[in-house]
């Protein structure tokens, strides 16, 4: 007998191999799964109504939530002290968008003072705005080893960093300047690179630099 | 494993679900006028905000005073801000007795003898940790109500064994050591001072004997005469 051929050619016998074909374990898992949720939330649901309380289903938790850490630094409050700001004309309505103040970029807030700035960075809002859990991970005694090991070395470093002697003060200051104008200098280059034809962004000079007097 | 960034939750009325100390919410063992001094004060919300048992090292170890409160207003001290913040996360204890047993900074060491007596249950335990403590002289200062004392280590340590309120706090009750030995819960204490005691108790008695009274001998094992100031012993007023 002549090999089995479908009516349009097809080689392989069955003619329903055009059909999607299911990950039967993949399923099976889901439901299991689903299963799972649902016995977990009723079992949750009679708890709560033994204590006589309501069951309510939490919010899922975002999935790239991180866990809320330490500042790391001291807020700098005093960093716009003597500093002129020129600010839009009605560009804030009460708390609401940028203006005079300590301004919080996650919220699009700006607070008066820094005690309100301060609460508000610890504040629910602030924390999902920013995708933070607010909860703070445990450390174990290895970290909290490791954390002390680092600060003591730290403050190894920065005692050998001060030195009484003259000579090697001016020595320091002088490796200390070299790395600014190092920075300067690398800084300066970039800036060249950047424009079009790699003469640099050119200074207008302005006789007296704008003073009227 | 995690706990909240602040004391918000732990110190809410309805409930607390958290470790127990002593049968109740840790953070009770701070009075409610300072918990909420506490909870008020910018360094608690700048720099104790999110604190872990190792970041709290970077604050610990920059601090430069005990004490309670201080000033007219009765600000807590940032001695007492970690004091709570330890409270409010409980750490292992091995971590407490790392903080103990470091030798490079004395006011994290203060700290965690602080928290022992504060928060561990057992007297004896108490007594055995914080009393090898008393040979350590180096010298702390202290930020009373108005103005500044001078203490030391072991100093602190022994008030917080005898006195019953140290830094703004009322301490937990602590049986006297005397009591613990007679029940043999503890060994009496062997003093760092050694024989150096029992020659000074010879002359004593030599004395006793020409003049035919006796005097009792007080104050600490080495011999450093406490210094009267009784800003510790001050009620906090709500």
């Amino acid at each position: 007998m002549a090999d089995h051929k479908g009516a349009y050619g097809a080689s392989s016998s069955n003619d329903t191999s055009f059909r999607k074909t299911w990950d039967r374990s993949e399923y099976a898992a889901k439901a299991a799964d689903r299963d799972q949720k649902i016995k977990e939330e009723g079992k949750a649901r009679y708890q709560a109504t033994l204590e006589g309380k309501k069951y309510h289903r939490r919010a899922s938790t975002p999935e790239d939530t991180k866990d809320t850490e330490a500042r790391s630094a001291r807020l700098n409050v005093a960093d716009k002290v003597g500093k002129t700001q020129i600010i839009v004309a009605g560009a804030g309505q009460g708390k609401r968008g940028k203006s005079a103040g300590f301004y919080c970029e996650a919220c699009d807030l700006t607070y008066k003072d820094n005690l309100q700035f301060v609460e508000h960075l610890n504040s629910r809002q602030h924390l999902v705005a920013t995708g933070e859990s607010g909860e703070v991970r445990r450390a174990a005694l290895e970290e909290v080893k490791d954390r002390f090991e680092y600060l003591k070395r730290k403050r190894e470093e920065e005692k050998a960093r001060e030195v009484v002697d003259l000579t090697s003060r001016i020595e320091v200051a002088r490796d200390q300047e070299e790395r600014e104008r190092e920075e300067k200098r690398r800084k300066r280059n970039e800036k060249r690179r950047k424009t079009k034809d790699g003469l640099g962004v050119q200074e207008i000079k302005v006789e007296n630099d704008g003073v009227i007097c | 494993m995690a706990h909240h960034a602040d004391a918000k939750r732990a110190l809410d009325e309805r409930g607390y679900k958290g470790q127990l100390v002593r049968g109740d919410n840790p953070l009770k063992l701070f009075e409610k006028p300072v918990r909420d001094r506490i909870v008020d004060s910018y360094y608690w919300k700048e720099q104790c905000f999110g604190l872990n048992a190792a970041t709290l090292l970077d604050r610990a170890t920059e601090l430069s005073f005990v004490g309670g409160t201080y000033g007219v207003a009765q600000r807590p001290t940032p001695f007492l801000c970690l004091a709570f913040k330890l409270l409010q996360i409980v750490p292992d204890k091995e971590i407490i007795l790392f903080y103990l047993e470091q030798e490079e900074y004395k006011y994290l060491r203060v700290l965690a003898a602080f928290y022992i007596r504060l928060a561990w249950e057992k007297d004896e335990e108490v007594y055995a940790t914080l009393e090898p403590y008393l040979t350590d002289s180096r010298k702390l200062k202290r930020r009373t109500r108005e103005g500044w004392a001078l203490t030391y280590v072991d100093d602190f340590i022994d008030d917080l064994l005898l006195k019953s309120r140290v830094c703004a706090t009322t301490l937990p009750k602590i049986n006297p050591r005397l009591f613990l030995e007679d029940e043999d819960r503890l060994e009496p204490r062997i003093s760092a001072l050694g024989g150096e005691l029992e020659e000074l108790d010879g002359e004593d008695e030599e004395e006793d004997e020409s003049n035919g009274e006796v005097e009792e001998v007080n104050g600490p094992v080495n011999g450093r005469e406490h210094e009267a100031d009784g800003s510790d012993e001050e009620m906090v007023g709500g």
